[in-house]
């Protein structure tokens, strides 16, 4: 892990404070790295990727494909999608060759 | 083919595109990236001899757009990297989005402009508007006179965008063909001499590997107006910085730069202002009217970003009446580029002199003694009008 990273203390006052233009670093840049993970971002589409556990081949597809790395393999094989960070986008779902991923409105 | 060694001290013949590329050989940046467009391709060509030669270290990076070079150079910049690239009219209008990115991520790209005029109608020869438009990209922007001032402004370019008060891209002009295709007595510096006078680059915050940064981020209706006004900071720093740079270069080479180079405006009454190569034509004239018993004087205004208001004032304190001759031009605006600036600059000043617009020039049309000698006769036929006289097109048949 890289030293220039903040703790989620640390990542919070950042977000929060608001800082000025004399505070925020040069050209809007985060000089350090893993700021995403604490923008949650699945709330962006009613749409959500779930799969059937029954008819999915464990082909790993749709884990390389997902653009926003929200899909690991469990210890079966099979993909879970983490919703804090699908955005619904449906890549897995249209591309997936057994048609175990559908796109469903959870909300 | 000039080595990149050359001697200093020693007048070489070369072209303004040459030039430029010479100057960039001894400077021996990271990377080039950048794709060729007419006048300007000499630039690039010459400067891919240097690196096939093997007489550079740079990292040449062969692009299929000028969308794409400015985009190479950002990201190259944006890990601490020294960057060149040239570019000109329609290249510069493709890379137009890039730019406003460059200078907002504060990485100090340097871009030669062989200023030329865009289409349509489709036209490859000399003025000025390509880089004129840029004026709102958050770019340092400068324009040379002569083929030594092209190859000087790399050196400069770089001092001033990398300090790290300012930490903004450079652009500097030469006039399409006038100064890209013309030869001309050049005197080179050497690489001892950018060691003295461009120490390594320091970022920052750069982008390397086990030092992640986030750059170019989403920045909404909380976060964008402070980065910026950030920009603004910059640009005035850039202020103090340029007239520095211009002194430390001048004190090493003997040649010495100004923002607004004054000529012949001891008691004149009238006097020119214009920007790039027509400030050599507007020198000759002056000089030619002075011989004559006229007291007429000239400006040239190198630095366009950030524009020089108070250099201007102080420079036309006590000219009566001035004929700005802009090489570029705006539609529908109170007028060209220059001589609105110049305007706006001089509003609050009590003291300031009766503003006359001329556009001259465009798509490259002659702009020679003649021309001059007519804008001095509408100058003098016009001083001290009380109505506003409107910007009057030089040369232009009806």
């Amino acid at each position: 892990m890289s030293k220039n990273k903040l703790s989620e203390k640390e990542m919070k006052e950042w977000i929060e404070q608001q800082w000025g233009y004399e505070k925020l670093p040069m050209g809007g840049s985060v000089p350090f790295g893993g700021s995403s993970i604490y923008f949650k971002t699945g709330d962006w589409s009613p749409f959500k990727a779930v799969v059937d556990r029954e008819t999915c081949t464990k082909c790993t597809r749709c884990f390389f494909l997902c653009p926003d790395s929200a899909i690991t393999m469990d210890d079966d094989g099979i993909p879970i999608m983490d919703f804090d960070y699908c955005k619904g986008c449906g890549i897995c779902a249209e591309e997936c060759p057994a048609d175990a991923i559908a796109m469903k409105d959870l909300s | 083919m000039t080595k990149a060694s050359s001697t200093p001290g020693k007048r070489v013949g070369m072209t303004g595109d040459e030039a430029v590329a010479n100057s960039m050989a001894v400077i021996n940046p990271d990377v080039v990236a950048a794709y060729p467009i007419t006048p300007q391709t000499i630039i690039v060509e010459h400067f891919s001899d240097f690196v096939n030669d093997g007489e550079v270290d740079t990292e040449y990076i062969t692009v299929e757009s000028e969308h794409s070079a400015m985009s190479a150079c950002v990201g190259a910049s944006a890990t601490g990297a020294r960057v060149f690239t040239a570019s000109a009219s329609q290249g510069i209008a493709l890379m137009y989005e890039i730019l406003f990115i460059a200078s907002a991520s504060r990485l100090p790209i340097v871009m030669a402009v062989a200023n030329r005029a865009l289409s349509g109608p489709i036209n490859i020869h000399g003025e000025l508007t390509d880089q004129t438009v840029c004026r709102d990209t958050g770019w340092i922007s400068m324009f040379s006179e002569s083929a030594q001032e092209a190859y000087d402004a790399g050196f400069i370019a770089f001092k001033i965008g990398e300090h790290p008060d300012v930490s903004l891209p450079v652009m500097y002009g030469l006039d399409g063909f006038i100064l890209t295709h013309a030869l001309e007595g050049v005197y080179p510096l050497d690489r001892k001499f950018v060691k003295k006078y461009l120490p390594e680059r320091e970022m920052v915050h750069p982008t390397i590997p086990g030092n992640p940064v986030s750059s170019g981020l989403l920045a909404l209706q909380n976060y964008y107006m402070e980065i910026k006004y950030q920009q603004e900071i910059a640009m005035d720093a850039a202020r103090k910085v340029i007239p520095k740079a211009f002194e430390e270069f001048g004190d090493l080479t003997g040649r010495y730069y100004k923002n607004v180079e004054e000529h012949q405006m001891e008691d004149a009454e009238v006097a020119f202002v214009t920007m790039g190569a027509l400030a050599g034509t507007a020198k000759y004239v002056v000089d030619k009217l002075r011989k004559a018993g006229e007291k007429v004087g000239m400006l040239k205004v190198k630095t366009f970003r950030p524009f020089p208001e108070e250099d201007l004032a102080k420079a036309l304190k006590g000219i009566e009446t001035i004929g700005v001759i802009d090489r570029d031009l705006t539609f529908g605006a109170p007028g060209p580029a220059l001589y609105t600036d110049i305007k706006t600059s001089l509003y609050d000043h009590k003291e300031r002199p009766q503003v006359l617009g001329f556009v001259a020039g465009l798509g490259g049309r002659d702009v020679a003694q003649d021309e001059f000698n007519y804008i001095y006769k509408q100058v003098l036929k016009n001083k001290g009008a009380e109505k506003s006289v409107p910007v009057e097109w030089v040369g232009l048949r009806k």
